[in-house]
C-alpha cells in the first residue's frame, strides 16, 4: 500500500472511531434533561413537587418506555425529566401519580418505606372518578399483591419509596395510554392511577444526589435494567441541592 | 580520491570508560538501594493502603511494603545505571570513535540469571504463601473456599454469639444501583448499612441479583465479585473501630460510580445493640424476603393470584411482546 493510502486509511480509521464515541455520548447516553428548579417556590422551609409515572412516553421517540415526568411549578405542566433543584435543609412534600401497573420487586427490601417522615407513604387510589380516602402504608408485598409499580428511591439518603400501583386487574388493563397522563379522558389523566404522597428532609448540605427506580422495568433489555431504567430523563434521575 | 586514505571514523577503538566505574556504580548501588529499601519498607510502608483496618488489610500492606522494598533497588539500579552512562560515559568532542566490542561475560550473566531468578522465585513462594495463610487474603474465593480462617467454624447459620468460633455470616448482595446486606444468624434481615464487630473473623457471601457487580470494602482490604447465581466467599476480621468505604469495582450500568456506601466496625456489644434494633426495624420486610439462601433467582417469585392473573409470575424484568410495533 502506497503511503498516501496508508494515511488515507489512517484518518478514516482515526474519523470512524471519533465518530463512535460522539455516537455513544450523545446518541445513547443522550443529554442532560432539563431541570425543574423549585428552589423559588419553597416557602417556610418546604417546597411542594409533583412527579407522574406513566407506562409508555409517547412525547418522546420511545413511545414505549416507561418513564416519570416532573411538573413544572412555572407552568402547571408535566414536563418529559426526571432532574429537578430544591433548596438545602428544606422539607419536600412530594406527591407522585402513579399511572403505570403492577410490577414484582426484585428485591422485596425495597417494598419498605424508609428515609421519608414518619415512616410512611399515604397512599389513596383513584378510578373511574373516584379517588378512595388516603391511607398511611409501611411496607408492600409485591408477589402476593398487585401493589407496586415502581419506586422513587434516593440511595444516598437512604430514601426509598414504592409507588402504590392501581391493585386490581381491571384497572391494569385499562392503564393511560396517552403520557403524560392528565385531563379527563379515561386514556389519560381519568385512566386509573395511585396518588402517593410522603415528606422528606433535603440535606444542610449542597449537592446531586441521583435518584431511581429499583424495579427492573426496562422490558427488553437485559435483566430489565436497561433502556428507560438506565437512561436520564425516565426512570432515573437526579436532584439537585442548590441554594 | 585516495581510497585508502584513513579517516576518524576507522580509528582504533579505545576504552571510554573510566577504570573504577564497575566499584563505583557498585558501591553507589548499595548505598542508594538500601537506603531506598529501608525507606519504601519501612517509612513509606506503615501509610501505604489499605492500611491496617482488618487481617486482610494488613496482610496485603505487609504485602506492599516486601513488594516495594524488594523493587526499590532493582529501580535505583537502572536509574543509576542509566544516569551514570548519560553524565561519565557521554561523547567527547571530536571523539568519533566506536565503542568496545562487547564478547560477553559469564560472570555478569551468572550474576544477573541467579539474581532475577532468586527474585522472582522468592516472590512466588512470599505470595502464595501470603494467599493462603491469610484465609484467600480478602479476595474472593468461590462458592467452595479452600482456605479458611484458622480456629472457626460454621456451626450455627441461625444464630451468632461474640467470642465464639462460629464465624459470622454476612450477605453481601449487589444489584443495580446499590448494596444491601443480609444477617441470617439475626433472623435474616437485609439492610442497606453494613456493620461488623471488631476483632470477630467474617464470612461475606457475595452474590448479585442481576449483572456482575464487584464487592469492594477498600479499607477492610475485602474484594469479591457479586455474580448473579453464584456465592463467591470472602473473609476477613475487623481489627479497628471506624468507617469504612464500599464501592463496586466491577463496571456494571449507567450508576456504576455512584454504587457505594459506607459501612461500620463497632465494639460487639454495639453491634448486637444494633442487630437487635435493626431486627425490630425491619421486621414487617423480613418476612416478605425470600428464606436465607447463598443465591437468589428473581425469575422465580411467590407470585398472589392477581400477579398470576395478569401474567406476573417473574422479578426478572419483563420482555416486549415481539409483535410490538415498537422495538428498543
Amino acid at each position: 500500500m502506497s503511503l498516501p493510502a496508508r494515511v488515507a486509511t489512517l484518518v478514516v480509521a482515526f474519523l470512524a472511531v471519533v465518530a463512535g464515541v460522539v455516537y455513544v455520548v450523545f446518541g445513547l447516553i443522550g443529554q442532560k434533561p432539563a431541570v425543574e428548579d423549585f428552589r423559588s417556590y419553597a416557602s417556610n422551609g418546604s417546597v411542594d413537587v409533583t412527579m407522574m409515572t406513566a407506562p409508555q412516553t409517547t412525547v418522546s421517540n420511545k413511545p414505549d418506555w416507561v418513564t416519570y415526568f416532573i411538573k413544572n411549578p412555572a407552568t402547571g405542566q408535566f414536563d418529559h425529566t426526571t432532574y429537578f433543584e430544591v433548596p438545602p435543609n428544606t422539607t419536600v412534600h412530594m406527591t407522585i401519580l402513579g399511572y403505570d401497573g403492577c410490577t414484582p420487586l426484585r428485591n422485596p427490601l425495597w417494598g419498605k418505606v424508609m428515609g421519608v417522615a414518619g415512616g410512611v407513604e399515604n397512599v389513596s387510589y383513584f378510578n373511574k372518578g373516584k379517588t378512595t380516602p388516603a391511607q398511611p402504608v409501611q411496607v408492600f408485598n409485591s408477589y402476593a399483591n398487585c401493589s407496586v409499580q415502581h419506586t422513587f428511591a434516593i440511595p444516598g439518603l437512604g430514601i426509598n419509596v414504592p409507588v402504590a400501583s392501581p391493585p386490581t386487574v381491571e384497572e391494569n388493563n385499562n392503564l393511560c395510554t396517552i403520557s403524560p397522563c392528565v385531563g379527563n379522558n379515561v386514556a389519560s389523566g381519568g385512566a386509573p392511577h395511585s396518588i402517593v404522597t410522603f415528606s422528606f428532609r433535603t440535606p444542610n448540605t449542597t449537592g446531586t444526589y441521583r435518584w431511581q427506580c429499583f424495579i427492573p422495568c426496562g422490558g427488553g433489555f437485559l435483566d430489565g435494567n436497561g433502556g428507560p431504567m438506565g437512561t436520564p430523563g425516565y426512570m432515573m434521575g437526579q436532584m439537585e441541592v442548590y441554594a | 580520491m585516495a581510497a585508502d586514505a584513513p579517516s576518524a571514523n576507522t580509528a582504533q577503538p579505545v576504552p571510554s570508560g573510566r577504570k573504577n566505574d564497575a566499584k563505583v556504580l557498585l558501591i553507589l548501588w548499595i548505598v542508594l538501594g538500601t537506603a531506598g529499601a529501608l525507606i519504601v519498607g519501612l517509612v513509606w510502608g506503615p501509610h501505604m493502603p489499605p492500611g491496617r483496618m482488618s487481617t486482610s488489610a494488613e496482610g496485603q500492606q505487609f504485602d506492599y511494603q516486601v513488594l516495594g522494598a524488594i523493587a526499590t533497588p532493582v529501580v535505583v539500579g537502572v536509574l543509576l545505571y542509566f544516569g551514570y552512562a548519560l553524565v561519565f560515559w557521554r561523547r567527547k568532542p571530536g571523539d568519533d570513535t566506536d565503542a568496545l566490542p562487547l564478547h560477553g561475560n559469564v560472570k555478569v550473566q551468572a550474576t544477573w540469571i541467579i539474581g532475577t531468578a532468586t527474585i522472582v522465585m522468592f516472590l512466588a513462594a512470599f505470595g502464595t504463601y501470603e494467599l493462603v495463610a491469610p484465609a484467600g487474603a480478602g479476595g474472593g474465593e468461590g462458592p467452595q473456599p479452600i482456605w479458611k480462617p484458622v480456629g472457626t467454624t460454621t456451626s450455627s447459620l441461625t444464630s451468632w454469639t461474640p467470642g465464639t468460633s462460629n464465624i459470622l455470616q454476612v450477605q453481601v448482595i449487589g444489584q443495580q444501583w446499590a448494596w444491601t446486606f443480609r444477617y441470617p444468624q439475626f433472623g435474616g434481615f437485609e439492610t442497606t448499612q453494613l456493620v461488623l464487630p471488631v476483632n470477630e473473623p467474617v464470612q461475606f457471601n457475595v452474590t448479585s441479583l442481576d449483572v456482575i457487580h464487584d464487592f469492594w470494602a477498600i479499607q477492610l482490604g475485602v474484594k469479591a465479585d457479586a455474580n448473579p447465581g453464584l456465592n463467591n466467599v470472602a473473609y476477613t476480621t475487623p481489627q479497628q473501630i471506624g468507617s469504612f468505604e464500599v464501592r463496586c469495582d466491577e463496571l456494571c450500568g449507567i450508576w456504576h460510580g455512584s454504587m457505594y456506601t459506607t459501612g461500620q466496625v463497632v465494639s460487639d456489644a454495639n453491634f448486637m445493640a444494633w442487630t437487635k434494633k435493626t431486627a425490630v426495624q425491619l421486621a414487617d420486610v423480613t418476612k416478605l424476603l425470600p428464606p436465607y439462601a447463598l443465591t437468589y433467582d428473581p425469575t422465580t417469585i411467590p407470585a398472589g393470584k392477581i400477579m398470576q392473573d395478569l401474567g406476573l409470575t417473574s422479578a426478572g424484568g419483563g420482555y416486549y411482546n415481539p409483535a410490538d410495533p415498537v422495538q428498543p
